[in-house]
């Protein structure tokens, strides 16, 4: 059985094409080679494996299946959740959460002493969404009948009752003014009589001296109308454009993230690098700990308490970490700095970093590169061992000595194509390769 | 595998092996009961001492709370005072009698940890996949935009004034007796050392509590992110989830020492307390004291604020009673020359010891490399 797929695998980088149809089957405890010049693209292989690039045509399957985080009911809601956040945010901002602050918090709390009615700071919600005009009491004993942002002051009354009144008279107004000043509309004389304003009831609202002044005064009460209208536009268009958005922008985010290397990691794909990339400045021990993470469980909390169970669990990863140092012949430098370990080490130490997530399949890209002959044949043993634990092997190398000693089977590249795929016998005799990758030397 | 055997070792050189932070606690826990320190050795400076470490420790918090973000994570935060802002202005809408929440010091403390930690998650969960630099300017700009909200939300936040007053915390009915045999007067405004212990416990609690994280899964990781983010992804560790915890603990953090400040302070000071340079104070100690080491930090504070709060106005005290400065000379103020000697630290730092006065693993790593190898022989 195939444990890795690789089908048709294309990676361009604008107009440049580092890997063109390459088609690649790994079986079950198999050690895979990768040779070729340098820039054939072996490495960009790796990388496309691994979620680092995304390809750009191709299949990979792991184990017989894509990789790729699926759509799940979570990701709907979590993008539900943040758009509607978003949402409120954006109409926060739009009905200006300041004065919301003043007309419910600060309207109805006199100061220390007084109380509170959380019922009617939600009732007052509603009076500010719907542009009520509010009373506020004001020096003296006397209030003001303000808009309900409390930008502007309409009248000033000497008490509760007769704000009250006033309060009522104002709200006729602002309605009577909406009505007469609807666009083509003719001129009414239920509410307009002459130069007095007048409510369906009859009752006398204001009286003017002029035209002139009449006018004015319906402007500003339809101002006052207008405003609250606005604001309650602006706010639902801010909630629909902030759910809009908050919902798209979590559902790019995640479906970029649909093939990240950390998803690839965990599904049991694990890997090295060419150019070594250890946490440096952290002991060889703790390199291997940071790969065990996914197999340590505990929230925060427990983190930061450090449980007795948690306790526990850190002792065993660290006895098995040890366990892993010892099988690469590094358990006894497992306090060093990784960054002061020689050269071999470090090549050593990553591979037991990944063995650590316990992957399935492990890709080595050219492990040996720096090595001495004696250390790469020391490295040859080891390769082996870890085929004998029961993972897989995919490896870059430049080491014929590694590559024939142990492969299974050899895949060619050569400007970004598979020139040749077989076991090393057959690699060594193909006249394709010796004509592209070992020189013209041996063709002479 | 060859071990080495230890080699005997001379008394001093044992002593100097015993763990030092017992000696240091028991001073800070000392120093307010004596009347000496405070009203003989100190007493030039015409400044209480002990209140003033008070403040060196809302401050450590700070402090600690960056490097999770600084330090450990290795996300450049140039906004922690906006966080830091945010859970004092949260402790003053919950406590001051000008609104009706009035729910108390603790109530408030928790809510400004975790209101902080939200503004944090809310803030992180964006544009923590930014890198490098952007995530800078983002913070840096988030800085400025809470600063001059906390200015325009004025029926909010009162604008320039600030809220107050923020009422002290209440003190437990069966703490009141045996802090009086201590001579310690249940009364908060009078007594600076209430304070002193809440502040210097709760400074304690985060270190324990960051202390264990940083040797657990989560702690390694926010390491392994700093030192090579595509490494760490790849060996499986989900870099935005672990960036965004780091970012939320460390503003949580923040808040809870806004908390603690504007309780200290009985107000929220106004925004401007909150402003880029109070960001840029607390980044400075944590450089100077070793990025992502706790003792590190805790000294970074410790010589910065101590430096700002004690030192300096000490020494102008110190000049104006000499009579040294009769005109006023601006030249002859030391608090003048303050931020340029707070530069020219850096200045130095960076040229002679860049990894910080007490970096952490590097130093302990390898100091502790032998012992912990000796003592584990065993289990191999």
């Amino acid at each position: 059985m195939s444990r890795l797929d690789v089908e048709k695998l294309t990676v361009r980088f604008g107009g440049l094409t580092a890997v063109e149809n390459v088609d690649a089957s790994v079986a079950s405890r198999e050690i895979y080679s990768i040779i070729g010049p340098n820039g054939a693209g072996k490495t960009t292989v790796f990388n496309a494996i691994t979620g680092i690039y995304e390809p750009t045509t191709g299949k990979i399957e792991f184990g017989g299946r894509d990789l790729a985080r699926p759509f799940t009911w979570k990701v709907g809601l979590a993008a539900a959740l943040v758009g509607l956040a978003t949402g409120i945010a954006a109409a926060l901002f739009a009905v200006n959460v300041d004065a919301l602050w003043r007309a419910t918090i600060r309207r109805n709390y006199a100061g220390p002493g007084a109380t509170f009615s959380p019922s009617a700071a939600w009732a007052d919600v509603g009076n500010y969404w719907r542009g009520q005009l509010a009373l506020e009491p004001i020096r003296g004993g006397r209030w003001a009948i303000r808009t309900a942002d409390a930008r502007r002051t309409l009248a000033f009354a000497p008490n509760r009752a007769e704000a009250e009144k006033l309060r009522e008279r104002y709200q006729e107004l602002i309605a009577v003014a909406h009505y007469e000043r609807k666009p083509n509309h003719l001129r009414s004389t239920t509410y307009i009589d002459g130069l007095v304003l007048k409510s369906r009831a009859g009752k006398v609202l204001d009286r003017f001296d002029t035209e002139e002044d009449l006018q004015l005064a319906l402007a500003r009460y339809e101002g006052i109308y207008r405003e609250s209208a606005a604001r309650r536009r602006n706010a639902w268009l801010a909630l629909i454009a902030g759910i809009i958005a908050g919902a798209a922008g979590t559902l790019t985010v995640w479906s970029r993230a649909r093939r990240t290397p950390e998803v690839i990691a965990r599904a049991g794909i694990a890997r090295t690098f060419q150019n070594i990339r250890l946490f440096r400045n952290m002991t060889v021990l703790d390199n291997v700990l940071v790969a065990m993470d996914r197999q340590l469980k505990g929230g925060v909390v427990r983190m930061a308490l450090q449980t007795p169970g948690i306790r526990r669990q850190e002792r065993d990863a660290c006895s098995s970490a040890t366990k892993l140092l010892d099988f690469v012949g590094l358990a006894d430098r497992r306090h060093v700095l990784a960054k002061n370990l020689p050269y071999g080490d470090q090549r050593r130490l990553e591979i037991a970093r990944a063995l650590a997530t316990q992957p399935q399949l492990v890709l080595l890209d050219e492990p040996a590169a720096g090595m001495n002959p004696a250390e790469s044949l020391e490295l040859n043993t080891l390769i082996e061992a870890i085929r004998g634990r029961g993972h897989t092997v995919m490896l870059i190398e430049h080491h014929m000595s590694v590559v024939m000693g142990i492969s299974d089977r050899i895949a060619v590249l050569e400007y970004g194509r598979k020139i040749a795929e077989g076991t090393p016998e057959a690699i060594r005799a193909n006249l394709k390769v010796i004509a592209a990758y070992l020189g013209s030397e041996e063709v002479t | 595998m060859n071990k080495r055997q230890p080699a005997p070792r001379s008394l001093t050189a044992q002593l100097d092996r015993l763990p030092q932070w017992p000696l240091y606690l028991g001073i800070l826990l000392l120093y307010p009961l004596l009347v000496y320190p405070e009203k003989v050795l100190f007493q030039w400076t015409e400044i209480s001492v002990g209140m003033q470490l008070t403040y060196i420790f809302i401050y450590a918090i700070l402090a600690l709370g960056l490097n999770v973000v600084v330090g450990y994570t290795g996300i450049l935060h140039l906004g922690i005072a906006a966080f830091f802002g945010i859970g004092a202005y949260i402790t003053g809408i919950l406590t001051v009698p000008a609104y009706p929440f009035g729910i108390g010091f603790v109530g408030s403390l928790i809510c400004a940890s975790l209101g902080a930690a939200l503004a944090g998650l809310l803030l992180g969960a964006p544009t923590l996949r930014l890198r490098g630099d952007y995530v800078a300017i983002v913070t840096l700009g988030f800085g400025e935009v809470t600063r001059f909200s906390l200015r325009n939300l004025e029926e909010i936040t009162a604008g320039m004034r600030g809220l107050n007053p923020i009422p002290p915390p209440t003190l437990p009915a069966f703490l009141a007796t045996p802090l009086s045999w201590l001579g310690i007067q249940n009364d908060w405004a009078l007594d600076y050392r209430l304070f002193y212990y809440l502040a210097l416990g709760l400074l304690l609690v985060v270190i324990l509590l960051l202390r264990n994280l940083e040797r657990s899964r989560l702690g390694r990781a926010w390491v392994a992110i700093r030192e090579d983010e595509l490494a760490a992804t790849c060996m499986g560790i989900n870099a935005a989830r672990v960036k965004l915890s780091a970012f939320a603990l460390g503003c949580g953090l923040a808040g809870m020492a806004g908390c603690l400040y504007a309780t200290a302070l009985t107000s929220t000071a106004g925004p401007d307390a909150f402003d880029f340079s109070r960001s840029v104070i607390m980044l400075c100690c944590v450089i100077l004291g070793g990025l992502g080491s706790l003792r590190g930090t805790l000294l970074g504070v410790l010589l910065l604020i101590g430096f700002d709060n004690v030192a300096a106005p000490a020494l102008d005290g110190f000049l104006q009673r000499a009579n040294i400065n009769p005109d006023d000379n601006p030249w002859l103020t030391f608090s003048n020359w303050k931020l340029m000697c707070f530069g020219l630290a850096l200045i130095l730092m960076m040229r002679f010891r860049p990894e910080g006065l007490l970096p952490s693993r590097q130093v302990e790593a390898e100091l502790h490399s032998e012992a912990q190898l000796h003592r584990e022989g065993a289990s191999i």
